[in-house]
């Protein structure tokens, strides 16, 4: 009892010191704080469709509108072709980023560090035929085979969108992750371990992978960039799927309705969405690269 | 020494200026139309050109017995010299031939057309079959006169085997020989490529540059040349035509803007509109087209086996939102199979589900239609008080619960406009509850379900091109095309339909043809195997100022009609 208190207050110590080395990341604020914006939109989505049916991002119209006009006070980003209202849409927009990168960074992440420290504890064989897979996986541009995949079995669904593009994206936190398994197995803790008769599954999963988590966590903020990445050219391109309003389907709207040029109050502010999401993800795997590296902090602090 | 030199250097110069004369020179002299199209054409092998690319380009090179007029659509010789005798006796048609040479040079003949035709028949030539299958014999008494013997009287002979384009037997006989030796005639004339295409058109191929252009040339030989025919004095006009591979219509729309083309050939979305009529260069022309979009259901199983179902859906749906919204405009609503601009043969009193109703409206009358025909809802779309509510659970009409069904569309980046209306009918099924989902599909894929499998429940597709003779209407819904890959895709069957289209096909009186298509109109807009939704409009961009004489005609200015009229101004 006594012992989980204290590890308790140890984890907790060893977040708060990794918090305060974050707080000084200028990268990691700004990263963060639109993180949050981020999430407030997605939160806020719900809310338009409330006040009027109009507002609904996919088949609310503005009655009295049917083409695309300007930002006004009734559409405070203006409305699309055919009279739907650009906020609501963008906000909607937020919520489907967040849902794609979030689930199938963490898929990926799940299924990279599983792989990553199985292949790298057992060695021999078994890493030999999990790296070969890891290799083959990466070597396959995934936007390249989600699109022939969308082409061969009509236009997919969002789910299935988020799940190809974590079984596309695992092998880089894979290998990552087995390295740090690879030196993590021949420290004196997991041989006390294996000598007083644990087996591989708890070393694995009780020994190893609290060491290697921070590290899986900090690719997950890549991964959930990629994701989002992706996500938003296969809409674009019009692959997405069309049942959902993400940013990537909006350009798509524009681009395909001719308004391309015609319409910055339509075509910004997804696109502005798309970059700054991006880049908050890595900003904050930035600062938290440096949390976890100490390598990286002294560096810093030298400079 | 430096005296030669100086000689050769003023011999260099004096070549140089010759050299750039003769550039400068002859581009002042060619009239050259640059036209922009966004693919390239598949083949030039006209028996094989499916695809609109291909038949833009051997549109100018092959030519027909009979054209439309750009006026009235009627039917007008072309290469023909007058319209063709019938005689009811033998069910014979004798075609006179105008005076008319090949691109290279030699006399186009009945032998000619006599070949096209059994070339056609011999190797069953898709999309051609099926208007020359009914034809028993051509014969030809002279090199002038085409005799045509049929089976039986048909119709659409007129309309549909005699606008075939004519094509040299001197360059596909040798063709026929190498497919009579083949396995599978058909397979290798879908490998069969055709490099210079020989016509009897305004233009012939000078040179095709894969991937970047193609050079069309005039055809010095061209027939119509310098002849008055429909009150216009026929070139062509021009030396040539260029056209231009731009993969997208914003870089084709900014090539037109520039000025590096003169036409682009292919409809402006709206969203370029008001820029393009903003811009004092261009001129718009907006068309009207013989098209066909529409909802189709499978009535070869439940739910939609169910006419009162796919008419209550019919009033679901609000056409005006299609038109106003999704297409901003640019169509026109459709309540016939047979589009309204075919004026002949339109019929105007067919049932109009939902015309003019409100959104609320439809809901009730919807309801109101459903629920006399026995459905049942957990929670119905009406209140007691009459106000309106989300809908669930909807029964059909022997208790069991309607499963889930799916609208297959074309996916957005193939037409946005169809993968939109398919979302917005979903929603508007599901407020009286129907488990509706739209579901995009690639093209192919699409058609494979509706036509190969035959596993589906409604899709939403299209024809851009429908022909000007309502023979397709017997192809759509005549239950003999009810199978693997046959036209009717929705399965319908109606005994009563199928006698008055093989009347219809046999109809030799155009009075007594019309009455008969009408009353089928009628049928199909009872049972609406087939919702129609919209004919979009064509609107097409071209430079003002270096050309004239356009001629606009239903399905735009790319004709025959403009690239043998117009002329550098």
């Amino acid at each position: 009892m006594a012992g989980s208190v204290q590890k308790r207050a140890g984890f907790k110590g060893a977040f708060l010191e990794g918090w305060e080395i974050f707080k000084e990341s200028l990268l990691g604020r700004i990263g963060l704080t639109l993180i949050l914006i981020f999430a407030l939109m997605a939160v806020a989505s719900f809310i338009p469709p409330m006040i009027d049916p109009m507002y609904h991002p996919m088949h609310g119209v503005d009655p009295e509108i049917s083409f695309s006009t300007g930002p006004s006070l009734r559409h405070w980003l203006g409305t699309d072709f055919m009279g739907r209202d650009i906020l609501s849409q963008l906000l909607a927009g937020a919520r489907v980023a967040f849902m794609v990168g979030v689930s199938a960074a963490f898929m990926s992440i799940f299924l990279g560090t599983s792989i990553g420290m199985i292949a790298g504890y057992m060695g021999k064989a078994v890493d030999t035929m999990l790296m070969r897979l890891a290799d083959m996986i990466m070597v396959m541009p995934t936007l390249l085979v989600v699109l022939i995949l969308s082409s061969l079995f009509g236009q997919l669904n969002i789910w299935t969108i988020v799940l190809i593009i974590a079984l596309f994206r695992w092998p880089g936190v894979s290998r990552v992750i087995r390295s740090q398994t690879l030196s993590l197995k021949t420290r004196p803790f997991i041989e006390a371990a294996r000598v007083a008769g644990a087996s591989h599954f708890r070393i694995i999963f009780r020994h190893i992978m609290p060491n290697v988590l921070p590290l899986s966590f900090l690719y997950m903020t890549f991964r959930v960039t990629s994701a989002i990445i992706i996500e938003a050219a296969l809409a674009f391109l019009g692959f997405g799927d069309p049942g959902t309003v993400s940013w990537g389907m909006m350009l798509q709207w524009v681009w395909k309705t001719g308004h391309m040029f015609k319409a910055p109050y339509w075509l910004l502010p997804p696109g502005i969405c798309i970059s700054l999401i991006t880049l908050s993800f890595y900003m904050l795997g930035r600062a938290m690269d440096e949390v976890l590296d100490p390598r990286l902090r002294k560096e810093a602090d030298a400079s | 020494m430096k005296k030669q030199y100086g000689k050769l250097l003023v011999l260099l110069w004096a070549g140089l200026l010759a050299w750039i004369g003769i550039l400068t020179g002859s581009a002042r002299a060619a009239s050259i139309l640059k036209v922009g199209l966004l693919e390239e054409p598949k083949t030039l092998n006209v028996w094989l050109a499916s695809d609109t690319w291909s038949r833009k380009v051997l549109g100018q090179i092959y030519q027909p017995l009979y054209v439309r007029e750009p006026k009235e659509l009627k039917l007008i010789p072309w290469l023909a010299e007058s319209q063709p005798q019938y005689d009811p006796q033998k069910i014979c048609y004798t075609v006179r031939l105008r005076k008319a040479n090949w691109s290279d040079g030699t006399e186009l003949t009945s032998e000619d057309v006599a070949f096209t035709g059994n070339f056609i028949k011999e190797f069953k030539v898709p999309r051609y079959y099926s208007k020359w299958r009914f034809i028993d014999r051509i014969e030809t008494p002279d090199p002038r006169t085409v005799k045509f013997y049929l089976k039986e009287p048909r119709a659409i002979f007129l309309g549909r085997t005699l606008t075939t384009p004519i094509a040299q037997k001197k360059q596909w006989e040798k063709v026929a020989v190498q497919l009579r030796k083949a396995e599978k005639p058909i397979a290798s004339l879908m490998k069969t490529k055709i490099e210079k295409p020989i016509g009897s058109g305004p233009f012939h191929l000078r040179q095709w540059k894969q991937g970047a252009y193609l050079y069309l040339c005039r055809n010095e030989h061209f027939f119509a040349q310098g002849k008055s025919i429909e009150g216009m004095t026929l070139g062509p006009h021009l030396d040539g035509i260029i056209f231009k591979l731009f993969g997208t219509s914003d870089a084709a729309i900014l090539a037109l803007k520039k000025g590096s083309i003169d036409m682009f050939w292919w409809g402006i979305q709206p969203g370029y509109l008001q820029d393009l009529k903003n811009n004092p260069n261009i001129q718009l022309f907006y068309s009207e087209k013989s098209a066909l979009y529409y909802m189709g259901f499978n009535v070869r199983r439940p739910p939609f086996s169910d006419a009162t179902l796919r008419r209550a859906i019919a009033t679901l749906i609000d056409k005006d939102f299609i038109v106003n919204r999704i297409l901003q405009g640019n169509a026109i609503k459709m309540h016939s199979i047979v589009p309204p601009g075919n004026r002949f043969w339109y019929c105007p009193d067919v049932p109009k589900y939902g015309e003019g109703l409100t959104k609320e409206e439809r809901i009730k009358k919807a309801f109101e239609m459903l629920k006399g025909a026995g459905y049942t809802w957990e929670v119905p779309p009406l209140k007691p008080d009459g106000a309106i509510q989300p809908a669930k659970g909807i029964k059909l009409p022997d208790g069991s619960p309607m499963a889930r069904f799916t609208i297959l569309t074309p996916p957005a980046d193939y037409d946005p406009n169809r993968a939109m209306a398919g979302m917005m009918i979903q929603e508007w099924l599901r407020m009286v509850g129907m488990p509706a989902f739209a579901k995009p599909m690639a093209f192919g894929s699409l058609i494979q379900q509706v036509k190969v499998r035959r596993k589906f429940d409604a899709f939403i597709l299209g024809y851009g091109r429908l022909s000007l003779d309502p023979d397709y209407l017997r192809a759509f819904f005549h239950s003999r095309n009810n199978r693997v890959r046959g036209w009717n895709m929705s399965g319908y069957t109606n005994p009563e339909f199928d006698r008055l289209a093989d009347l219809s096909a046999k109809a030799m009186d155009v009075q007594e043809r019309r009455r008969l298509i009408w009353e089928m109109q009628r049928i199909i807009m009872r049972d609406v195997p087939y919702i129609p939704l919209y004919n979009p409009k064509l609107i097409e961009g071209v430079r003002k100022g270096k050309f004239e004489g356009w001629v606009q005609m239903l399905g735009g200015i790319g004709n025959v009609w403009t690239f043998c009229n117009l002329r550098e101004k």
